[in-house]
């Protein structure tokens, strides 16, 4: 009896329902749909690469391979120096983002520290160099470094990063500007001079600022492609895009999509795992620094 | 205060050492010295002082660095010339080119391969006059089995600017299975057969052309790319361009763009596309196969008129095909366009006598021979090498690529694009301005004025 008591007033303690709200059902069908919607081309991306010549050129074309070209993966690396290349480009972009990082840093760090005659003149001719098209200093700026003997060498492609970018400066120099004055004279108080509180207090509390300008900054560099291809002559020494335009190069052959499509998602592995990262460390290293 | 010393001392440090270590990466084969060999002599050649360095510059792509492999054999019988092979994507070939030259590394040795063609670095003055070195070196084009018409190709005013080495044609292929499915009979690769005309080969279009609501089941009759689009009203007989052009190194003196002979010849295509609905609008193509795909190669077309680099993927495609004449369109002297690239030697080069070395070297029947299959089917312009070429085609008879080949050269003339200065701007706005006609969202008389405006503006430049 106690028994069925007992269970005749269990739905007396059971959670209400939880109320179904249309507007968030829309929402969550409407970004779902939309997901899919972007994942799309990704999907395409990654079942290309696993077809056949031959099912690639199909009309309509198939939506899952008929027969998986796991051997696609390893094709890629008989046909471009594929391992060679990646490494080129991983060595490229991890140097210009940390000289990106370490110059435009220093340079903004000034800009949002220091109020001295003509600060706004300097940093507006700063940023007017960012209105120059890359096409307007190329044939300057290869004379200038086929004069310093750096043709085909990485020189080119990573030394311009250690001397700032206007764009990342702005960026860091607008965050740097939202740090509390007080924090820089307690610093100064317990005797840091300007370059430790850069490196001890404006960098460790500009953690999401630093890891936009990463992101940034090898992105640019990982998808740069003119760059390389005007200084890099040596086939060793070409980067991941240079490799993959040749692909597409010929006017005369049908490009090999499902290869190229193998470079792309191998291509994407290092910039979503630097967003994922960085997003990661960059987030916890501003809760730990105590400041919201 | 000594910690910041230090800090800064490790950041110059580490900065200096990733510098020392980039550097080091070229190490002694630092092309920067190859380059330095190739244009400032003998100085770093070492113990050999009279060996040299001359650059190829080529499209990086495997039907053109397969000349790589030819150097080998070539350093061999001339120990004292060293080949290199510079490369960039076809996107930045000119880009690339132009700063290699403001840059004092000019290449020695090229073609047009990017947008810009021979006209354009012609008159840009690029180009080595190879007139006295062809004497000098007795140089016969007869030795190399080249038609001595191609030969005129590249030269101005009785100076020779180039030398032919491969020749594509204006071709069509067919796809014989829409073919068998229609049951109709092949077209003819006999350019002599006067019943095979363009209003034939639109009839047969009619028969094999389903245009259904259902993308897959589409399929249209022909493909009409023939040349680039400001060479087509050629195809009817209708001349653009004024006859100096093709004497002074392609500057027109009048055009022709607005006339009703030129504006009735580019009717008859678009006819195809809104009257006789046997060829695909753009968007069409475009949905099937893609940006710069060809909607043949997807198996929807049943006749594709264009160049004779189609037939290159053909070993691929997943249907048979089989190649045929050009229909007659009303011009008794061209039925085809020829793309003839010839080697250059740029004017900057430190080394022509090497370059033409290795020109004449890359033309000989043995080399022509095997940059056939090293290339994956590149025509040559040597007629005995040529014989090669032909069969190298699976399931597509050589006999009938062969009067097709002696066709197109008989009734061919070479692309506007080789010949025409500035021709990079005017084909891109060609590519704009008749877009709305190719949608169906303007006349032809709408837009011919402009194109003529728009073209002597370019030619002016």
């Amino acid at each position: 009896m106690s028994i069925l008591k007992a269970t005749s007033s269990r739905p007396s303690v059971s959670r209400p329902r939880p109320k179904v709200e249309p507007v968030k059902v829309f929402s969550f069908i409407t970004l779902v749909v939309t997901t899919f919607l972007m994942l799309l081309p990704l999907f395409f991306m990654v079942s290309t690469s696993l077809k056949s010549k031959r099912e690639m050129l199909k009309f309509p074309p198939t939506f899952l391979p008929e027969s998986w070209q796991w051997s696609n993966y390893k094709d890629i690396f008989d046909t471009l120096q594929f391992g060679t290349m990646y490494m080129n480009s991983l060595i490229i972009a991890g140097l210009s983002v940390f000289g990106t990082l370490l110059s435009s840093a220093l340079v903004a760090y000034g800009f949002a520290r220091y109020r001295g005659k003509g600060n706004q003149f300097w940093f507006i001719l700063l940023l007017s160099t960012m209105m120059l098209p890359y096409p307007a200093i190329m044939i300057p700026q290869f004379v200038l470094f086929s004069k310093m003997n750096w043709i085909d060498t990485f020189l080119p492609l990573v030394v311009p990063a250690f001397f700032g970018s206007a764009y990342n400066i702005f960026l860091l120099r607008q965050f740097f500007t939202t740090l509390p004055d007080e924090l820089f004279d307690a610093g100064r108080i317990d005797g840091c001079g300007e370059l430790r509180m850069w490196r001890t207090i404006a960098l460790p509390l500009s953690g999401p600022a630093l890891a936009t300008v990463a992101i940034f900054a090898f992105i640019y560099s990982w998808n740069d492609l003119l760059t390389p291809v005007l200084y890099l002559s040596s086939s060793e020494k070409f980067t991941l895009p240079v490799g993959m335009a040749s692909l597409t190069s010929s006017r005369f052959r049908i490009p090999p999509w499902h290869l190229l499509m193998v470079a792309s998602v191998l291509a994407m592995v290092p910039i979503v795992t630097l967003f994922a990262v960085a997003q990661k460390q960059f987030v916890e290293g501003i809760v730990l620094t105590g400041i919201k | 205060m000594n910690k910041n010393r230090k800090t800064l001392v490790t950041l110059i440090a580490a900065t200096t050492l990733i510098v020392t270590t980039l550097s080091g990466c070229s190490g002694g084969k630092s092309v920067g010295n190859i380059a330095g060999e190739a244009n400032g002599g003998t100085a770093n050649s070492g113990s050999n002082s009279e060996q040299v360095t001359i650059t190829h510059y080529t499209i990086d792509s495997e039907d053109r660095t397969f000349i790589e492999k030819l150097i080998p054999e070539f350093e061999k019988e001339h120990p004292n010339i060293k080949v290199k092979v510079e490369k960039a994507p076809y996107e930045q070939f000119d880009s690339k080119l132009q700063t290699l030259i403001a840059g004092g590394k000019s290449p020695d040795v090229t073609s047009h391969y990017g947008y810009g063609g021979f006209a354009e670095y012609y008159n840009k003055d690029m180009l080595f006059d190879m007139t006295d070195l062809i004497k000098e070196e007795g140089f016969k084009s007869s030795d190399y089995n080249i038609p001595d018409d191609l030969m005129k190709i590249y030269t101005v005013k009785d100076r020779t600017y180039g030398i032919p080495v491969n020749m594509y044609v204006t071709l069509m292929l067919y796809n014989k299975d829409m073919f068998d499915a229609a049951q109709l009979s092949y077209p003819p690769s006999d350019y002599e057969d006067k019943n095979w005309t363009f209003a034939a080969m639109v009839e047969e279009a009619k028969k094999m052309t389903v245009v259904s609501d259902n993308i897959a089941k589409t399929q249209y009759g022909v493909d009409f790319t023939w040349a680039e689009r400001d060479m087509r009203p050629l195809y009817f007989g209708a001349e653009p361009y004024s006859e100096d052009t093709w004497t002074n190194g392609g500057v027109p003196s009048e055009t022709h763009f607005d006339s009703p002979e030129v504006i009735a010849a580019y009717q008859k295509l678009f006819d195809l596309i809104f009257k006789d609905k046997v060829s695909p609008n753009s968007e069409w193509s475009k949905s099937v196969a893609g940006q710069n795909g060809d909607p043949f190669v997807a198996g929807k077309i049943g006749m594709s008129i264009g160049g004779s680099w189609n037939l290159a993927g053909a070993n691929d495609f997943p249907f048979k095909i089989g190649v045929a004449a050009v229909p007659w369109g009303g011009n008794d002297q061209v039925r085809s366009t020829l793309y003839v690239d010839p080697l250059l030697i740029l004017k900057d080069s430190k080394h022509p006598k090497e370059a033409f070395e290795w020109i004449k070297y890359l033309l000989t029947t043995d080399v022509q021979e095997k940059s056939i299959e090293l290339s994956g089917g590149n025509p040559p312009v040597n007629t005995e090498a040529a014989e090669v070429y032909y069969k190298h085609f699976e399931g597509i008879d050589p006999a009938d690529v062969k009067k097709v080949y002696e066709g197109a050269i008989k009734y061919g003339y070479e692309s506007y694009n080789h010949l025409i200065t500035n021709y990079s701007q005017i084909n891109d706005m060609f590519i704009n301005e008749m877009q709305p006609v190719e949608t169906g969202h303007k006349t032809l008389e709408e837009v011919m004025p402009v194109i003529q405006k728009k073209v002597t503006e370019i030619i002016k430049r």
